[in-house]
This record gives C-alpha cells, structure tokens and sequence, in this order.
C-alpha cells in the first residue's frame, strides 16, 4: 500500500455527505460510530500524524498472569527474529499479553471471555506489585519510550495507572499518535484470533477477519446500530401484540365506553385520543348510560318542613272558605247595593210606602235598619272574597314548591334501575300535592337515587381495571408510533452501512490478498489448497468470510476440509500484510504461538514466512514447542531463540538458545572438529565464522546503540553496509560508532579484553587469507570473549 | 575484502573449492545440517582469495580494497578475459547474501551452491592463467 490508508471513520463521514443520507439516518449511524470510537477522533475524521517508525526494546512484567518476581524479556529492536520458547505455562504468553494490553489497553484473548477468567490476571503467588511496562526506540526520537502499566493493590483490571514516558516527558498514547495505528495495524496476533478463524461460527469469522483488516469500527457500528433496530421493531410491535388481550377485555365489559373503545381501535391509525380520553375520564361525558345515572342522582326535592308549612296553609285557607258555606258573597254585595238604593229614596220620600212592595210604610226605623243591613253584608262579601284567594295562593305555592317531573324518570334502564314507581308518584303528587304524596314521592325518588348511586359506583369499579389496561396499552401504542418511524430509519441506516462496509472491506482486501497468497504459497508447502480472492460477503447474521479455495484442483471447496493448522497458516496469511502494511508506524510484530496446529511442513513453510518478514520488521513470535526454532535451524535461518522458564513460586528467567554471534561460533566449534576437511580448509573456514560472529556481535553492538540515539534504521543499516568491506570498520563503528577510528581498534580492544582479544581480532581479519595452523578451538575461545568484550 | 598479502600461502583455493565440492557432494561427517553454510562459506573464501591472488599480481595496491571495489577494477585488468568480471559479479551476489551476517534470506539450496561452485571455479581458472 503506497499510500496511507484512509481511516474507516474518514471513509463514512466522507460517504454520508457523498450519498446524501437524509439527516436523521446520518445522525444515527454517527451516533452509533462515535459510540463505538470515542478516542479515533469521529467528528473530525483526521487522521493521527505519522510517527517514525517504533520497535520493542523490552517486555517488564511483575506480578502479571504466570510471572511473579518482575521479568523482563530484552529484544533488539530492528528487523530481525525473535522466538521465544517456553513450555505450556513456563510464562511466555504473559510477555505477549503484557505487551499487547499495555499498548492497547486490550487483550484480544481475555477480551470476549467470562469475569471468572479475567479474574486471573494477577500472579497467584505475587499479586502485588502489579506492573507491566513495555520499552520502545523510535526512529528520530533519541531514547526509548515506557509505557507503563500498574495498579494498585485492589485495583480490578481496567483500572490501571497508566504512563507513558519518552525520556524526561510524558506523553499519553493518544498524543503520539500510537492509539489509531494500534486500531488500525493491530501488530498483535494471538492464537485464539487465528482460533476464532477456525472454531467460530460464520458470522465470528468474519468479525475477526474484520478485526484483523481493522474494520472493527465496522463491525461494532452495524451492531449498534442492528440492537437499535431490534429495540425498536420489538417496540413498534408491542402495542399490537398486545392488543387481542385488550380486545377480548373490552369485549367482555358491559360498558358503553368498552363498546367505544373497540371503535376507536378499529381504524388504523388508531384513534389514541379518545381512547387516552376513555381511559382517564370518569365516563359521563361519553357514556349515555352514566349521564343518565348521574341526571338521576342529581334530582333534588324540598326539605319535606318547607312541604308541611305549606301544606298547613293550605288546610288553614280551606278551613276558612268552608266556614262561609251558604254565604253568597255576591248576594250580599247585591242586597247591600238594594238597600242603599233604597234608602237614598227614602230620604226623599220619608213615611211613603214601599215602592216595590207597596206594604210597609220606610219610616225612620226602617232606615236605621237597613242601614245596619248594609254594612253587615258589605264586610260579609269582603270576608268570603279573602278566603278564597288565600285558598287558591297557598295551593300554588305548595304546587311550586317540587319541579316538573324529570325527563330521565321516562327512560328506560334496563333491569339495572327502574324508576317507574318514582315517576308515578311525581304524577300523583301532580295530580294531588298533599303532604301524602309528596311523601311518597321523596321515599320514592330517595330509593331510586340509591340505586342509581350504587348502579354507578359498580361501573367504575367493573371500569377501572380495563381503564388501567387502556391507559398502559395505550402508552405502549405511542410508543409505537416512535419507534416505527425510528426502526424505519434505522433500516435506511443498516442498509446503508453495510453497503458501503462491503465496498470498503473488499477495497481493503485487496492490496492484501496479493500479500496473503503469497504467505500462503510459503506456508502451505504440500498443502493441496490453493487461496484464490477472498471476501468478506453477507450482512447481518448471514454475514461470511468467502475464500476462493481450491483444493486438489477442485474450486469452490468448503473451508471445514482444511485442517485446522490450513486455517490457522490462512489466519496467519491474511494477519501478517495488515500489520507489516509499509504505513504502519509499528517495526514490530508480536505473535503468540502460530505453531499449534500446524504439521512440520508447514512450520517449515512458517520458519521462511517469518524470516522473510524479519528481513524488514522486528518479529517476535511466542512459541510452545522447539519446532519453530527446529524449523529455523534446519533451514539455517538466522533467529535469536530465547527460551522462557518457569521455576516455582512464579519466578521466570530468559536465556537465550542461540543468536547470529552464538552460532557462528557454534559453526566454528564444528568445523574445528571436522577431520574429514583438511587442516588449512579448516583454517580459513574456522576463521571466517570467527570474523563472522565478530561481525555479528558488532551489528548488534551498533544497531542497540544507533537505533537507541534516535538515528533511522535506515541510516543505521546504510552505516553497517558501508563498513561491512572490512571487520576492523565494522569493530571501529561497534567500539567508536565511527569508522574513521579503525585505526585505534586493536589499541582498545587490548584495553578491553587483554591480549587474546587483540589475537582473535588479528586471526579472525587476516586468518581467511593467511591461516594460522594454531589451537583452533583457543582461537573460537577467544573470538567468543572478543564478541563479549564488544557487547558490553 | 580485508587482508594482509599472502605470504605462506597454504591453502589455495583450488583446496577451498574441492572441499565445498566434498560437502556438495556427499555427506561430510561431524558437519551434520551444517553442510550448506559452511559449503557457501567456502565457496566464497576461494572467491576472495582468487582475487586476492590475481590482484597480488596484477595490482598490489587492490589488495585491500572492499569487494565491490574490486568488482569495479577487475574489468579494466581483464580486458583479455571478458568472461571473468560476469563470473566474479554473479557468483559474489549469491555468496555475500547466503555467507554474510546480513543474510536475512533463506540457506541455500544445493543447485544454488553448484552454480556459485561453477562460476568461482571457473574464475579461478581464468585469473590463475
């Protein structure tokens, strides 16, 4: 890959406003993004500036997993290959766990398992101090960098005190830029991530060949995003599942309002507002039924007192009119209006005799008498006229005093009330006021309002419970409404990502399949399996890894008739590109134990796989067995072999098997041996391996010391070529770190390893031309205190 | 390559060459898995001394000189041997990777050591006429 890849997140960001995503959808699937990569810098999409490229310098671990007393696994940082050996349990996964959560905060093989297993990460026999600390050279950066990981006493795992020092100043992780690349590279590889390519279901082989493309952000952003989903379709569905319950409920109810009810919901949409009405309101205004009830108990009468006072008035106006009987008040008034006219004509003719009768003379007498007469039956006409409208007011006012007989007392309520005896003592009370019938009519309307009370309170109580159904349902029903229109867009955003996820998974495969197949031809040696393109197809749970297999020539092959260390070399073939992409900042790649399942081919394959990539990256890989670094010795492939052990109590040492320097002079020790070469052969060949581990110990000599000044490895490879025409440069470059003074060599190396240092230097630079027929085996002895004397 | 003017001169090359042809050919005992390594070692020690020898005649002053140095010159000082140059080039690029502590690459196989054998054979017998 000549150029930096662009970052997932930079991808989708720059996609959502290239496709128009209407707003509310982009804003979901930032959301979930941004979610799921707090640290990548989302909203900005920018990428971390590049940082000069990083190596291991050293692995510290104290009181961690299988180490108890601190531990620390020194590397040479540059290319080149590290194995490191150690039996089950000896602690060498430790290192490898180690250096993978204090750089990434994260361990991909605790990182899907139970508490019970991460509970373990402490030593059992020296759980405190806790610490992990991982030394680092940069190029361009004079110093190593330490990141540091440590906690207290009681600290579970995720609470660590982190620190990360350059020299004197401390920088986190995130602001040198290491947090996005570490995402991104993933220079990690675990056996149980080449495991889950393998034992795994479709659908967790892809997510971790997901993980090792680093496409995790992907992945999580789609499952984010598909739970969302999932919460809402569940949500949008609840109002209906729940809705035969609620209808035979309101089947079985009596109530007007339960028949309403079923109404309001027959329709789609549903009509929530009457049933968010029926289900809080006391019923009257939308129940004909209740309305009647409460017109009923609303009836009022007169306080039977004011009915009897009145009634009283009434039989005191009767008794007084019935005192008049056989008194014509108009009579009187007549025969009062007769007498006075008579008189008027007697005053004129006083003594004359009776014009009407002609008997009785109407003398003084007469008019004395009649006179008496005539007031006597005016006041008698007066008095009858006053009984009589005292009678007819009284009588009025009793008639006033109870209302018209109510409408409701006409309807008809079924069996639940019957107001027929009450309606018809208002009508005898009508035809009759008397203190009688209105007592009839109060006991009458008293009893009925008892009823009707009572027939209201049963349809509450029958109602409250299907209104407390109604009023939950109906929540649940606008909660629906939301989350139709949200699982709507959340589908639009599934949709979408996993259209784009697969254009940029298979734009990402790309430049590695090349890369892979070619992993893959090394390591598959008599493998019958031929790698063809590889995939990443599906969507959702249907979501697959498909590799172009051919096996024994026949394509389409299903991946379970590889065996399991065929899936793990392919595991092994799709990781190495990613993590040795040119644009990585990271020199390293550290792998924990590749081997297990693989047959001796294919460790083989394995050995010249990771010696190729040695060549430009510093490989360190975590191994159970010897096959590897057997592998690698058969095969003569240069390795520094370091052997993990475990004694008791936790206490781990490292020594290493063997390194360049180490087995020249294990060469050398051969040869000298070999009786079946002449003695001059051995001679020079003894001294060339000499000069060779001479060589040897001075590229290790010069690498740590450039390498730890800050100078590129580039420049530091160009310095070692340049002087590698001559072993007493190479020493001058080892001892002075400057050719020009390969002139003060033997002087300094007499200084520092006496005279038989000074002699090996000389045997070794002119004994491949001129070979001394000496004490070979002094000669290998004393090259070997040389190389010590340079390495100190 | 460094080194001082041979003066006693006891191994030639020709004797370097014959015992790489040993380990080629069969099984050397005591050498083991060893074979390849120590073969294209000695293969590129006759490589050097070769030279060594031909430029103690031809140009003293060449003696010390890095090998690709020596690569420059030795066309100007073969004008009558246009082979030997080619030979000399080839066969250095293969032995400095398979022989040098550089050599992050794969041992050498058999036919790879047969073919350096060749050209460093017959480049010895080109400069030593």
């Amino acid at each position: 890959m000549e150029e930096r890849e662009r970052s997932v997140a930079e991808i989708l960001i720059g996609r959502l406003s290239d496709d128009n995503v209407p707003d509310q959808v982009a804003a979901l699937i930032l959301d979930a993004m941004h979610g799921n990569a707090p640290e990548a810098g989302v909203e900005k999409g920018e990428p971390a500036a590049a940082p000069g490229r990083v190596y291991l310098k050293s692995i510290a671990v104290e009181g961690f997993r299988g180490i108890g007393r601190k531990a620390t696994l020194f590397l040479t940082p540059g290319p080149g290959l590290t194995v490191v050996t150690g039996r089950n349990g000896s602690g060498k996964s430790s290192f490898a766990e180690a250096a993978e959560l204090a750089l990434t905060g994260e361990n991909k093989r605790w990182a899907e398992r139970s508490a019970v297993w991460k509970e373990g990460w402490r030593n059992l026999h020296a759980p405190d101090p806790t610490a992990i600390s991982v030394q680092l050279t940069e190029d361009g950066v004079p110093g190593t960098t330490t990141v540091t990981r440590a906690w207290a006493a009681n600290a579970v795992l995720e609470s660590a005190n982190d620190s990360v020092w350059t020299g004197a100043t401390e920088l986190s992780l995130a602001a040198k830029g290491w947090l996005r690349p570490l995402e991104l590279y993933r220079p990690f590889l675990s056996y149980a991530e080449l495991g889950a390519l393998v034992s795994g279901k479709p659908t967790s082989m892809h997510d971790a060949m997901q993980a090792i493309l680093g496409l995790d952000l992907l992945t999580a952003t789609e499952k984010t995003l598909t739970e969302a989903r999932r919460t809402a379709d569940g949500e949008s569905k609840a109002a209906k599942q729940e809705l035969p319950a609620l209808l035979a409920k309101l089947a079985a109810h009596p109530d007007d309002r339960a028949r309403l009810a079923r109404k309001a919901l027959e329709g789609k949409p549903w009509d929530l507002a009457t049933l968010q009405a029926l289900a809080v309101g006391d019923g009257a205004a939308i129940d004909e039924r209740i309305g009647l009830l409460r017109q009923i108990t609303a009836i009022t009468l007169p306080a039977a007192q004011d009915v009897s006072t009145a009634v009283t008035r009434l039989s005191a106006a009767r008794s007084a009119v019935a005192a008049l009987a056989g008194t014509r008040a108009a009579d009187a008034r007549r025969l009062a209006g007769l007498l006075s006219a008579a008189l008027e004509h007697q005053r004129a003719h006083v003594g004359e005799p009776c014009p009407v009768c002609g008997g009785r003379s109407l003398d003084e007498a007469w008019a004395v008498a009649a006179a008496t007469s005539v007031e006597e039956l005016t006041a008698q006409a007066a008095g009858a006229d006053a009984a009589h409208t005292e009678q007819a007011a009284a009588l009025r006012a009793l008639t006033e005093m109870v209302p018209p007989k109510p409408a409701v007392l006409r309807a008809d309520f079924g069996e639940e009330v019957d107001p027929a005896a009450a309606s018809a003592a208002w009508d005898a009370w009508h035809v009759s006021a008397s203190a009688e019938t209105f007592d009839t009519l109060l006991d009458a309307v008293t009893l009925l309002q008892g009823v009707a009370a009572q027939a209201i309170r049963k349809r509450a109580e029958a109602w409250q419970p299907v209104a407390a159904h109604l009023a939950v349902w109906v929540q649940l029903a606008v909660k629906e409404q939301a989350a139709t229109v949200l699982a709507k867009d959340l589908n639009k955003a599934v949709e979408w990502l996993r259209a784009v996820a697969k254009e940029v998974r298979n734009e990402r495969l790309v430049p590695f399949a090349r890369t892979s197949a070619e992993v893959w031809e090394t390591l598959r040696q008599e493998s019958n399996v031929e790698l063809g393109p590889i995939t990443l197809a599906g969507a959702g749970p249907m979501r697959k890894v498909t590799l172009d297999v051919t096996i024994a020539g026949v394509p389409g092959a299903a991946l379970s008739v590889m065996s399991q260390g065929e899936l793990h070399a392919l595991g092994l073939a799709l990781f190495l590109p990613r993590a040795t992409a040119a644009d990585s900042p990271f020199g390293f790649v550290v792998i924990d134990d590749p081997v297990q399942a693989m047959d001796p081919a294919k460790v083989d394959g394995l050995a010249r796989v990771l010696s190729s990539v040695a060549l430009s990256r510093q490989v360190i890989v975590f191994t159970h067995d010897d096959r590897l670094p057997a592998a690698l010795r058969q095969l003569q492939l240069p390795a520094t072999v370091l052997a993990v052990t475990r004694r008791e109590r936790s206490i781990v040492t490292i020594r290493p098997v063997s390194n360049p320097v180490k087995r020249y002079l294990e060469e050398a020790q051969v040869l000298a041996k070999t009786d079946a070469l002449s003695e001059g052969v051995r001679a020079v060949a003894v001294a060339g391996l000499c000069r060779g581990a001479i060589e040897a110990a001075c590229v290790d000599v010069v690498r740590a010391r450039f390498l730890g000044a800050g100078v590129p490895h580039a420049e530091v490879e160009r310095l070692l070529d340049r002087a590698s025409h001559s072993v007493q440069e190479m020493v001058a470059l080892a001892l002075f770190g400057d050719t020009r003074q390969a002139g003060d060599v033997p002087r300094r190396l007499k200084e520092l390893g006496g005279q038989a240092c000074m002699n090996a230097f000389w045997d070794a630079k002119t004994g491949v031309h001129d070979p001394r027929h000496g004490d070979l085996g002094r000669f290998i002895s004393d090259t070997e205190r040389l190389t010590k004397a340079l390495r100190q | 390559m460094s080194g001082t003017v041979s003066g006693t001169g006891s191994v030639t090359p020709e004797e370097l060459l014959s015992a790489a042809d040993q380990l080629l050919t069969g099984p050397v005992p005591g050498i083991g898995a060893l074979w390849p390594r120590i073969c294209a070692l000695l293969i590129r020690l006759a490589l050097e001394m070769t030279l060594d020898r031909f430029w103690t005649r031809a140009l003293p002053a060449a003696v010390g000189c890095g090998m690709r140095q020596q690569l420059l010159l030795l066309p100007l000082y073969t004008t009558d041997l246009p082979t030997a140059p080619g030979l000399a080039r080839e066969a250095w690029l293969g032995l400095a990777g398979a022989a040098h502590h550089h050599a992050y690459e794969l041992g050498p196989t058999a036919a790879e050591l047969r073919t350096w054998h060749t050209e460093v054979t017959a480049l010895a017998s080109l400069l030593s006429a």
